[in-house]
């Protein structure tokens, strides 16, 4: 085992190999509040990489209804009581010691790398998913939480900010193309790779012999056996299009199938410059703006340990005990700055889903306000300011002001529309 | 005369379990591997070998080792555990032929759906042979070794292949798959995996490993392999030319290599290096007609029997000479 810094523990820790880091890194916000579950994400993925005999039970992105849902079923619930097993009571952050580089302060419990280590393990814990686990991905879809103690009955007060008393809400999921991934540091015949031009974690199809470790250990349940070709597959970050070798952009990166696809615009996918494996300050892409600036972007279950790198808005109605048990103690500062956000936040939230073209930097040009009003007893100030994207090649991608622009149409369609039928 | 004392009845008695025991061994041709000069002779046989019946007669003139195998504990993952492996080998026609035979409680030979591990058994022997073996695990990367793998699950289905969807899940329904014809979308096959070559004609794999983590599929496939389950037994045989290219284990009549042994049980989701290993032992190729080595073909019981027979025959003679000398002295 060697010693690695995970900033998002904010401390060192235990891994199977020495620290390493790619060159750039593939990064995805997922806004959880805009997203409708309409699973266009995952149908993208599944059209585009999935649709052949033996992948029947894959879902490489997949959406799944919290707190009940899971694909494959439970497989959070299943690690949390893993990691509890390995240390009853002590999963817990100590919040107070936030910093720049340790934005959610120090997690005090153990990985699934150290918790492995505690129980003699060669490797991480984890578990394999049964066949019946991996069916049925989108059950509990819809189902919210209940009143608690009543069964089959909602909260009476149930839709009540700040905390709903009853509720669900959506997770996006895809491989999360960890720092420090459970995948790779599980496979025996090191098979799987971390690619240093853009972090994208790749199980090597000639290599691999199925005898699917990384399906066990990787914590998100997101590495996936495929029977008829006796190998495990997994999501492949759409390298082909981050690369920029999709025909449509012209050699520039363009983000991936389940991102571009997005109905909800909830998500945006882009990369962020490594140096000294450190998130080299760049305060201007818009995804180190939304994880290390604004932070309002936290990392899911931060504390198996892998550092992973799709980064979720969490969802302001739900109880906020079960959110920082998804995303850490950074889950309050998040809701609030999501809630009363700032004006640059306003111009960046506009990005999401506006260009298939990964944005690397923005500019934002100053408008006039719009509304001066009060909510929750803040006062809430909206700018119409314009922000204009950059791709790859430091070309204009995109320009969108925060006030939609806003259409009236006039009736003469409308009759020519009645009169066909 | 004067009386035996203790310490010499002591040498006869020890003699006489000797001899017992010699001459066990020698009726079967019986050895045991745990010993350093265990050998496993490949003598010739004068009849074809069947590769589809790993149960054939033929296997009776094949003297068996019986040979220890004990957990993989050198590297992560560990596995495995206590067992034992009756080898035989035989020669016929240019070719060698290995069979192992292990007890396995059930058959598993599936790796068609989720969770599922197959039953497996591998050979292995050094590359080149020479004053010293490689590390009994895999090799080392100056001393490369040759593997002979057999999968239960790669004979299973059509065509000694694994199972396909369709036959793994009979009633599945699917409106269509639109890239079938389309390598791409078949990555492990189209990149030359081994695992899942199409054109597998053989349940066994020919690889070659340096150490840990790097068996890699060899470019010639040119080891036959077929098992067959019955009664909590597996009985699996191997088989290959003799005499191949020098980039993989030669064995010729007159020389001696290395060999070990290691057994893999799916029911205990056994893969990669959780298995059931053996050390090196040694190979001899014999020139000698195989006769069967006193013929262990009554099986188990007929070898309890006899080895039954002969311990009362020693304690006879040594009872039978203690008597006498106590006559002696009386
Ligand atoms: S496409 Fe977007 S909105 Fe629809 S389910 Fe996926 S993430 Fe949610
Ligand atoms: S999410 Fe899982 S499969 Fe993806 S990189 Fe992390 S450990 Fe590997
Ligand atoms: S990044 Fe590409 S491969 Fe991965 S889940 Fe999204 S669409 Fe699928």
């Amino acid at each position: 085992m060697a010693k690695v810094h995970n900033w998002q523990l904010g401390r060192e820790m235990d891994y199977r190999f020495p620290e390493v880091h790619p060159d750039r890194q593939f990064v995805a916000v997922f806004n959880i509040n805009r997203c409708i579950a309409c699973q266009t994400c995952t149908f993208a993925c599944k059209s585009t990489w999935t649709y052949s005999r033996g992948q029947e039970l894959m879902w490489w992105n997949n959406v799944e209804t919290k707190p009940y849902g899971g694909y494959p079923h439970h497989w959070d619930i299943k690690l949390l009581q893993l990691l509890n097993d390995a240390n009853p009571g002590g999963q817990t952050w100590d919040a107070s010691t936030q910093s720049d580089d340790a934005p959610y302060g120090e997690f005090k419990g153990m990985t699934i790398f150290e918790a492995g280590a505690a129980e003699g393990k060669d490797s991480a814990i984890g578990y394999l998913p049964t066949e019946e686990d991996w069916t049925s991905p989108n059950f509990y879809e819809d189902t919210a939480k209940g009143n608690p103690g009543v069964p089959n009955e909602y909260h009476p007060e149930g839709a009540q900010l700040p905390e709903h008393n009853t509720w669900f809400f959506y997770l996006q999921r895809i491989c999360n193309h960890c720092t420090y991934p459970g995948c790779v540091s599980a496979c025996p015949r090191n098979a799987i790779y971390k690619r240093p031009e853009d972090g994208i974690v790749l199980i090597d199809q000639e290599r691999c012999r199925g005898y699917q470790k990384c399906v066990e250990q990787c914590p998100y349940k997101k590495s996936m056996y495929r029977p008829n070709q006796q190998v495990s597959e997994k999501c492949i970050g759409c390298y082909p299009r981050v690369e920029g070798s999709d025909p449509i952009t012209d050699g520039v990166p363009m983000e991936t199938r389940c991102v571009a696809t997005c109905v909800g615009k909830i998500r945006l996918q882009g990369l962020v410059d490594i140096q000294d494996g450190e998130w080299v300050e760049a305060p201007t892409n818009p995804l180190y703006y939304l994880v290390r600036k604004e932070q309002v972007a936290l990392p899911l279950y931060p504390q198996f340990g892998t550092e992973p790198n799709v980064y979720y808005i969490p969802p302001r109605w739900v109880p906020r005990e079960y959110l920082r048990q998804l995303f850490g103690p950074g889950v309050d500062q998040a809701i609030d700055r999501y809630t009363n956000p700032s004006r640059e936040l306003q111009a960046v939230l506009q990005l999401f889903r506006s260009t298939q073209k990964i944005i690397f930097r923005y500019e934002i040009e100053e408008g006039e306000e719009i509304m001066d009003t009060e909510v929750n007893g803040r006062r809430v100030q909206i700018f119409n300011d314009t922000i204009i994207g950059f791709d790859g090649n430091d070309q204009e991608a995109v320009r969108i002001s925060v006030e939609e622009p806003f259409h009236i149409r006039n009736g003469e369609f409308a009759g020519q529309f009645q009169n066909s039928i | 005369m004067e009386t035996l004392s203790s310490s010499k009845r002591l040498t006869v008695i020890i003699m006489a379990f000797v001899f017992v025991g010699a001459a066990a061994l020698t009726l079967f041709d019986l050895r045991l591997a745990s010993s350093q000069t265990v050998t496993l002779v490949a003598k010739r046989s004068e009849n074809a070998i069947p590769l589809d019946d790993p149960s054939a007669d033929v296997w009776d003139k094949g003297a068996p080792i019986q040979v220890p195998l004990s957990g993989q504990n050198t590297v992560p993952p560990r596995g495995g555990g206590e067992g034992t492996v009756t080898a035989r080998a035989l020669h016929y026609d240019g070719k060698l032929y290995i069979r192992m035979e292990w007890s396995d409680a059930t058959k598993d030979d599936s790796t068609s759906m989720q969770n599922e591990f197959t039953d497996a058994a591998a050979v292995q022997f050094p590359v080149e042979h020479g004053e010293s073996v490689p590390a009994f695990c895999m090799g080392n990367p100056d001393a490369p070794v040759n593997i002979w793998q057999w999968k239960a699950a790669w004979q299973t289905g059509t065509d000694a292949s694994v199972l396909d969807v369709q036959e793994a899940y009979p009633n599945i329904a699917v409106d269509f798959y639109p890239f079938e014809d389309e390598p791409e979308f078949y990555p492990a096959a189209a990149s030359g995996n081994i695992v899942v070559r199409a054109d597998r004609t053989s349940a066994a794999d020919n690889l070659l490993a340096g150490s840990f983590g790097t068996l890699t599929a060899a470019e010639d496939q040119m080891v036959a392999g077929m098992g067959a389950w019955d009664d909590g037994k597996w009985r699996v045989v191997f088989s290959r030319d003799l005499q191949v290219g020098a980039e993989y284990a030669q064995f010729a009549e007159g020389d001696s290599t290395n060999v070990a042994f290691a057994v893999w049980n799916g029911a205990n989701a056994e893969r990669d290096g959780m298995k059931s290993v053996s050390q090196f032992l040694t190979l001899e190729v014999s020139p000698e007609i195989a006769t069967g080595g006193g013929g262990l073909s009554g099986g188990t019981i007929g070898l309890f029997v006899v080895v039954g027979l002969v311990v009362v025959a020693g304690l006879a003679t040594v009872g039978s000479y203690l008597l006498y000398t106590r006559r002696q002295t009386a």
